[in-house]
């Protein structure tokens, strides 16, 4: 159960600014995908647009051939998201959070205590289940957005930088969640860490100032100078050349 | 749908009771309305005093010494109900003024519209919790007006009035305070517009000078006072409950409006 997605030619103003410029890309089910890029490459604004929380100013995603413009809500049905310094609700416990999420998503009765129980297993927070989120480590509250992004078994998961904060142990531990989710779920991976990309995506894509730099398979990745030069050849040396600010 | 916004006003709910705000407003409004309510009770009981005493010579108290506009209707019901409407406006802002706002600034609203909630089940299920609220609040404070209604065997048409009253005047000034939390993260300018738009509304007389009369007549039909005084002299009317709930449409409306605008940024 894994989604594909097809991006044609999405386009994101604000005002002036171009977050991103007619990107087009193709992610087949089952893949661990990587969106790799430096600061205001268009990463997140992707995702965003991909779950329906933004709207492209042109262009679309389709996630099997559902247009997010039109049916976002069908799209949203399909895909699990964990964002960014994970958004939650610090004054509910890990239970009921995920008890809120999962009624958010249609579950209840049994079905509901099921997810609940699946999820919690998966992400390894039994120990933390009745405690407030607002007292977790970083680490698990990374693993509790997880843990509700993967609730209702969604064939697509969109991650946006899971790792940021987490101590090296933590790190392996969510590589490997999101590794084992390879062929059964498609991983849209959104990362700062190059390492991170390398070790866990199958194919990785480069953004630079909203475009699409480069894309590139795990083994033409390793079969070239890895993906910190294939940063620097494509990104690196424009990175460089801009103005200090 | 109803699951959904089953599961956000169970959300909505816990936060609202998990934080002290709630307790500190209910607190603060019951005893308020308490307070005035017996203010308003011990003056009529004064003046009740003072046409007894004038009437001493006649054959002391009875019902032809006090004139008939002296009752508790008019010296005790009608100005606490003014008073309860004021406190209402006061208190609700407070607790509106996170509603969306806490949302917009902890970028919860991303997990919230992007889990397949739609935007108008979102605004439905915050209104309704705040609703809910002024409901509970209301309930906690009628107790001394059905005491006095029921000692003083004036009907509890009356009470069921007043309180129907403040129930569609509440919900009209918690739409307005939610449409404000709607389109801010901070909650400071939340509860700034939240107290400001109200009052504005609140009376147009001030302006009544300023202005041509067919206009200050046009301003008095939609201030919020000409629309609330019926109900505390125990009448109903469908016109002024439509307009309330006009106003609360409104602001669940300028709610969804602004969790929309918030798609296309």
């Amino acid at each position: 159960m894994s989604a594909r997605i097809e991006a044609r030619n999405v386009s994101k103003r604000f005002g002036g600014v171009v977050a991103l410029d007619d990107l087009s890309l193709d992610v087949a089910p089952g893949e661990v995908f990587g969106l790799i890029g430096p600061n205001g490459a268009g990463k997140t604004t992707f995702i965003r647009i991909l779950t329906g929380f933004w709207l492209a100013s042109e262009g679309d995603v389709r996630l099997d051939g559902v247009s997010v413009t039109r049916d976002r809500f069908r799209v949203q049905a399909r895909l699990g998201y964990a964002c960014e310094q994970p958004k939650l609700y610090a004054d509910h416990s890990v239970d009921a959070f995920l008890r809120f999420v999962g009624g958010l998503r249609g579950l209840h009765g049994a079905g509901l205590r099921g997810a609940i129980g699946r999820s919690i297993e998966r992400m390894g927070l039994e120990p933390v289940r009745g405690r407030r989120i607002g007292v977790l480590s970083k680490g698990f509250r990374q693993r509790v957005a997880l843990a509700q992004a993967l609730l209702h078994d969604p064939p697509l998961l969109v991650v946006d930088e899971p790792t940021v904060g987490l101590d090296p142990a933590q790190q392996i531990e969510l590589r490997r969640i999101l590794s084992g989710l390879r062929g059964t779920h498609t991983v849209l991976l959104c990362t700062h860490q190059l390492h991170e990309a390398e070790a866990i995506c199958d194919r990785v894509a480069l953004l630079d100032r909203g475009r699409l730099a480069a894309i590139a398979t795990a083994e033409e990745i390793r079969a070239g100078a890895g993906l910190e030069a294939l940063f620097l050849a494509r990104v690196g040396r424009s990175a460089q050349a801009e103005p200090a600010t | 749908m109803i699951g959904r916004v089953l599961a956000l006003a169970r959300k909505e709910l816990r936060q609202l009771f998990a934080s002290p705000i709630a307790y500190v407003v209910g607190t603060a409004y019951v005893a308020l309305t308490g307070i005035y309510f017996f203010q308003h009770l011990v003056s009529y009981n004064q003046l009740l005093f003072v046409y007894q005493s004038e009437g001493l010579g006649g054959g002391g108290f009875d019902q032809g010494t006090v004139p008939s506009h002296i009752n508790v209707l008019n010296e005790v019901f009608v100005p606490a109900a003014d008073d309860f409407g004021l406190f209402l406006l006061v208190v609700l802002p407070l607790v509106t003024m996170r509603v969306f706002a806490e949302e917009r600034a902890s970028g919860t609203d991303e997990l919230l519209l992007t889990s397949g909630l739609r935007p108008f089940e979102v605004a439905l299920a915050k209104h309704a919790v705040t609703y809910l609220f002024v409901v509970l609040l209301l309930a906690a404070s009628a107790i001394y007006p059905a005491v006095v209604v029921s000692r003083a065997a004036l009907g509890f048409e009356h009470l069921i009035a007043l309180y129907v009253g403040q129930l569609c005047y509440g919900c009209a000034i918690a739409s307005i305070g939610l449409a404000c939390s709607s389109f801010t993260s901070s909650q400071i300018v939340a509860a700034v517009l939240g107290y400001s738009i109200p009052f504005v509304l609140l009376d147009f007389a001030w302006l009544s000078n300023a202005v041509s009369e067919p206009v200050a007549r046009a301003l008095g039909e939609i201030a919020l006072l000409g629309h609330y005084g019926s109900f505390p002299r125990g009448v109903i009317e469908l016109r002024e409950v439509l307009y309330f709930a006009s106003i609360a449409f409104l602001g669940w409306l300028a709610s969804l409006t602004a969790l929309e605008l918030g798609r296309a940024r």
